[in-house]
């Protein structure tokens, strides 16, 4: 069953196309991630779901109504703001009240419902005090209980995590999943950090330029990305691109030989992709594909270590990671041994996978 | 000169004091032995009358000069407004002047206070130069103390275009205008509502303001026919109604009057190509028989000062020659010619040079007939009540019998005598034992050491704050203190005495008259707080609703909406109040104009309570309203745009968005506004004096009017105007601390 379907949404600002045909359905109580970079449109997506913006083309439903044309109050839909939004001149309990006040529920409902809310998120200790006297994770979570305490079939939340100290993040992130679980509620939220859609999301979407550029749970994004775009953008340290020579039937990056792809038909611009992960540092008589990286910084983590330089035989900037006891061993000219099974082969016209590809018998 | 009604404010006073202080630095220059004799005169004449007066006086030092005895003259003009209280304190203090020019109807005042001296018997070909009844009114108690220089008083202007053939000599000539005048055209145009241009008529019907003793005596079936009579003129349409000198000035100089009645002060102003003529006041049939019009007049006379051994006494007699010189043949004769001056000499009038100024002639003639205004001091508080009688019976509020009685109520308590004096020991007493210890507690304080450290230690601040702090203490402290203390005195000058708090008594009293009668301390107060709300809520009502509207995204050309309702704000509202107050009048004004295009008949708007008080709160709801849209759009613009969506989002439509979001989130804002609105709009005197100027029948004045009233156009009651500005300041300073604790209150609950 669908919960939210957005079809062929379309939304210009000041002239300027923000959303260039967006289709998606989120199925009920499904936690759906929009992530991707500043100015791809996530925010301006979940606005008009939300009714904040209206669409210049397409139809967005919730459930089984049209809601395209319906003003926000009519969606019944519950958002948590970046800001949180909070209403500086109420208590706690009457920012939680206030939307179900309007609906004019009965006063023991709202009482209850508060009660509720409260104890959810505990914020019992909470509820006589003003939003001013409070700090960001108290008002976030306010902001929050807010969305819930009307019970909307669908929630939305813009970046609710990005005014938070990092420790206060991946608290609450743990506490919103937590959320989502008790309530098994639909919820769309945006974010640009891509841990929180990593570890939030029960799909993700990854936007940009307005448009889809992929949608599915995320290890499988992240594993098989679609595109180089996705590539770069999920993961941490970000993917490393090297250029692709092709030599016969043969492909060279920066040392490395590969076999060409059977998906791969005409001869074009190639780039190759490869997680700082998915190398170690070369062993003797380690006859994988090799590279040699000229480190010039080293980043040592405790656990892990990442070392930055540039391949040899190549312009492009590359990071390894390396175990972390070995980080004051790391010599200028370091040898790695690439796992290619990880790799990624990239069109560069397009920027558009060929798929994973294959090590190349032999010695080149 | 004209005569000396206008109110006195205290911005001349200043000037005046600061001329004094130029003048006293001027003369106080050394003085060569064999310089020439020194005189200086003071007069308040505008311009041209000024030139006329020097001109003269340049004839009188050249004949000197002749005659082998030079003398100079420092002819020094102060302004009008500030001259009597200018004279009345300079001359004591030995800094005025040897001889100045005056209307004749101060000279009680000025005898009374010593300031001038008399001039001894005439010689027999000067004495016969004057009308005698010009010299009867410059004596007192039988010794003559002024010589006549010029006379003044009403006279009609005639418009010789819209006149034709018409014989306008009567009064009813005038209302047979009425039938066939041209549209818009009044046929005369007559303060008649004032007592001064008023009494003309009163006098044609032999009744009279004051008796010899200075006791009210408009009263009786010839005062009340003349009430009648005027309010027939006006209720016919022959005399305007809510007149005024501007009213006049302006309907005649523009061709809008075949006649007016004013003074020689209107010929000035009147312009080239208006062809007009001046005549003697109209006859009218009166108690059955033929009288004429007869105003008032002033003489303006050259008085002696009364030096008493002060400062380097110039020859008397010089100063007496200068006045006999400038009022006779010769010295008219320049100023006439030169000035304009209406001189008061027979023998210049006989002189061929003259006889071609007819006009000048006319002014002279009318004035001759006309009736000197009565000396009493009294005399200066009769009008008030007088003008109110006769506006009440035109109106229709009041039978001229009623109306006459309640003048004369009126008169009385204006004219009561102040408080007896108290004995002000026991204040005395209470005040210093207060000062003592108030001195001993901070002797105390001051001998402990750790005060005595921080005072050392911030002891260069306070020199930081010391300028400052002076200013303040002078002028703000001081002026506060001595108009408190003002408030427990009564009386003028010198009998100026301690009353204790018998003004206090009075005013919360109501003088022992009904408390909630007409012009109760009570009433006014009340009257003061509604206008205060009305005023308050109306401001904000409307500023609310063009800030929402100027902060509307779909709003285009904001910019210019925002210059053009900011607009009212930046005129002077003295101008504001001034042009309001004519769009409000009954015949001639704009908003009548307006209501006679969808049909609704004129309104007087002065002639009620409610009107006249609905006038003054358009006019101040115009004034004010700028102020608050432009806190409400700052405040506006500081509410996050999200809070709007969070509501959305939540269920709020607009209405319930603007009453849940936008209202309590501009209240932080708005109050301080609203605090300050009602202490500026309390204390708005600008709007009531110029707009309904208290009518009708002082019943919209506010306290702060009212206690001007008291200072300036009752008699001076300094001390009882004191304490009223002392009770509004005290009334003013707990609202405030209320209102403030409330904000502070609120602020708390809302968060900045």
């Amino acid at each position: 069953m669908t919960s939210l379907s957005i079809r062929h949404v379309e939304k210009k600002l000041g002239g300027a196309p923000i959303l260039r045909g967006i289709d998606l359905d989120v199925r009920n109580g499904e936690l759906v991630v929009l992530v991707g970079p500043s100015g791809c449109g996530k925010s301006t997506l979940l606005r008009t779901v939300a009714g904040l913006e209206l669409p210049d083309a397409g139809a967005i439903h919730i459930g089984d109504r049209d809601v395209t044309r319906l003003a926000p109050r009519e969606r019944d839909v519950g958002m948590v703001f970046q800001s949180y939004a909070l209403y500086p001149h109420l208590t706690v309990r009457e920012n939680l009240a206030f939307g179900l006040t309007l609906r004019r529920e009965k006063k023991e409902t709202i009482d209850a419902r508060i009660a509720e809310v409260a104890s959810t998120l505990g914020l019992e200790a909470l509820l006589e005090r003003y939003p001013r006297d409070m700090s960001g994770g108290q008002r976030q979570r306010v902001a929050m209980g807010r969305a819930i305490a009307r019970r909307p079939s669908l929630f939305l939340f813009d970046e609710p995590l990005s005014n938070l100290d990092a420790a206060l993040r991946a608290e609450v992130r743990v506490e919103i999943k937590r959320l989502h679980a008790r309530l098994s509620a639909t919820m769309l939220y945006v974010t640009h950090d891509q841990v929180e859609a990593m570890t939030l999301a029960d799909r993700l979407v990854v936007l940009s330029g307005g448009v889809v550029e992929q949608v599915g749970p995320p290890l499988e994004v992240y594993a098989r990305p679609k595109s180089r775009f996705v590539a770069g953008f999920l993961g941490s340290p970000a993917m490393n691109f090297v250029a692709v020579r092709r030599e016969g039937d043969r492909l060279r990056a920066a040392g490395v030989s590969l076999e060409v792809p059977s998906s791969l038909e005409t001869p074009t611009s190639l780039a190759l992709g490869v997680r700082p992960h998915d190398v170690r540092v070369a062993r003797e008589g380690d006859g994988s594909a090799a590279l040699s990286l000229v480190v010039d910084v080293v980043e040592a983590m405790g656990f892990e270590a990442y070392a930055h330089g540039r391949l040899e035989g190549s312009e492009d900037a590359f990071v390894a990671r390396l175990e972390g006891s070995a980080a004051d061993r790391v010599e200028p000219g370091l040898r790695l041994a690439l796992d290619v099974t990880h790799a990624h082969l990239f069109d560069e016209a397009t920027g558009r996978s060929l798929g994973s590809v294959s090590p190349a018998g032999g010695e080149p | 000169m004209r005569a000396s009604l206008a109110p006195r404010s205290p911005a001349p006073t200043l000037l005046a004091l600061g001329l004094a202080l130029l003048a006293l630095l001027a003369s106080s220059g050394a003085r060569a032995d064999d310089a020439p004799a020194r005189l200086v005169l003071w007069h308040a004449y505008g311009e041209s009358e000024a030139r006329g007066l020097e001109r003269a006086v340049d004839a009188f030092e050249a004949r000197e000069a002749r005659a082998g005895r030079p003398v100079r003259v420092e002819v020094t003009a102060i302004p009008f407004g500030a001259y009597a209280t200018k004279l009345q304190t300079a001359i004591p203090a030995g800094h005025g002047p040897d001889l100045f020019i005056d209307a004749h109807d101060r000279i009680a005042t000025y005898v009374e206070a010593g300031l001038v001296r008399d001039y001894g018997a005439l010689a027999p070909e000067l004495a016969s130069d004057f009308e005698p009844s010009l010299l009867e009114v410059l004596r007192y108690e039988g010794a003559l103390f002024g010589v006549p220089l010029s006379v003044k008083s009403l006279v009609l202007y005639v418009n010789l275009d819209l006149a034709g053939d018409a014989r306008l000599d009567r009064v009813e000539d005038f209302e047979r205008l009425l039938d066939h005048r041209p549209e818009g055209v009044v046929p005369l145009a007559w303060e008649i509502d004032s007592a001064y241009a008023g009494a003309a008529l009163f006098h044609a019907y032999g009744a009279r303001y004051l008796d010899d003793e200075g006791r009210y005596a408009l009263e009786g079936e010839r005062a009340e026919r003349a009430l009648e009579r005027m309010r027939a003129l006006v209720s016919e349409g022959a005399v305007p109604e809510e007149s005024s000198g501007e009213l006049v000035r302006n309907l005649f100089r523009s061709g809008r009057a075949v006649g007016a009645v004013s003074g020689p002060w209107l010929a000035p102003d009147l312009p080239r190509e208006l062809r007009w003529a001046v005549r003697p006041l109209p006859r009218i049939e009166a108690e059955g028989e033929d009288a004429r019009l007869v105003p008032f007049s002033t003489i303006e006379a050259a008085f002696l000062v009364a030096r008493a051994g002060q400062r380097d006494a110039a020859e008397p007699a010089l100063a007496r020659s200068l006045a006999l010189f400038l009022a006779g043949r010769e010295g008219a004769l320049v100023r006439a010619r030169e000035g304009g001056h209406v001189v008061a000499s027979r023998a210049a009038w006989e002189d061929p040079s003259l006889a071609r100024e007819a006009r000048l002639r006319a002014f002279h003639d009318a004035a001759i007939e006309a009736r000197p205004m009565p000396t009493h001091p009294h005399m200066s508080r009769v009008f008030g009540p007088v003008d109110r009688a006769i506006r009440k019976v035109l109106r229709g509020d009041l039978a001229p019998r009623e109306a006459l009685v309640e003048a004369r109520h009126r008169f009385e308590d204006e004219t009561r005598p102040p408080p007896p004096p108290r004995d002000p020991t026991w204040a005395l007493v209470a005040v210093s034992s207060a000062l003592l210890l108030v001195t001993l507690a901070l002797a105390r304080q001051i001998t402990r050491a750790e005060v005595r450290a921080a005072l050392a230690r911030s002891l260069p601040a306070y020199a930081w704050i010391a300028h400052a702090f002076v200013v303040i203490v002078l002028l703000v402290v001081l002026p506060l203190a001595v108009g408190a203390l003002a408030s427990f005195f009564a009386g003028e000058g010198a009998e100026l005495h301690y009353v204790g708090v018998a003004n206090y008594v009075d005013i919360l009293s109501a003088r022992g008259g009904d408390l909630l009668g007409h012009g109760s301390f009570w009433v006014v107060l009340a009257v003061t707080v509604l206008w205060t709300v009305a005023n308050v809520s109306l401001h904000v009502a409307i500023g609310l609703v063009l800030a929402l509207l100027l902060s509307s995204p779909l709003l285009r050309l904001k910019a210019l909406y925002r210059l053009l309702l900011i607009l009212p704000w930046a005129v002077p509202s003295y101008v504001t109040a001034l042009a309001w107050r004519g769009m409000f009048h009954r015949q001639l004004g704009a908003v009548n104009a307006l209501l006679d295009v969808v049909g609704v008949p004129p309104v007087s708007w002065f002639a009620h309570f409610s009107t006249a008080f609905a006038a003054n709160v358009a006019t101040n709801v115009w004034l004010g309203f700028p102020f608050m849209m432009v806190v409400t759009l700052g405040a506006l613009t500081a509410i996050p745009k999200d809070l709007y969506e969070a509501a959305e989002v939540d269920g709020a439509g607009p209405l319930e968005q603007f009453r849940s979001i936008t209202l309590p989130l501009l209240r932080p804002a708005l109050l301080p506004a609203v605090a300050m609105g009602a202490v500026w709009t309390f204390n708005m005197f600008n709007v009531v004096f110029l707009v309904s100027a208290g009518e009708p029948d002082g019943s919209t004045e506010i306290l702060v009017s009212e206690a001007y009233r008291w200072a300036f156009t009752r008699g001076h009651q300094t001390g009882y105007a004191a304490a009223y500005a002392v009770l509004i300041f005290g009334i003013l300073l707990l609202a405030t601390r209320r209102s403030g604790a409330g904000a502070r209150a609120r602020r708390r609950e809302v968060g900045a």
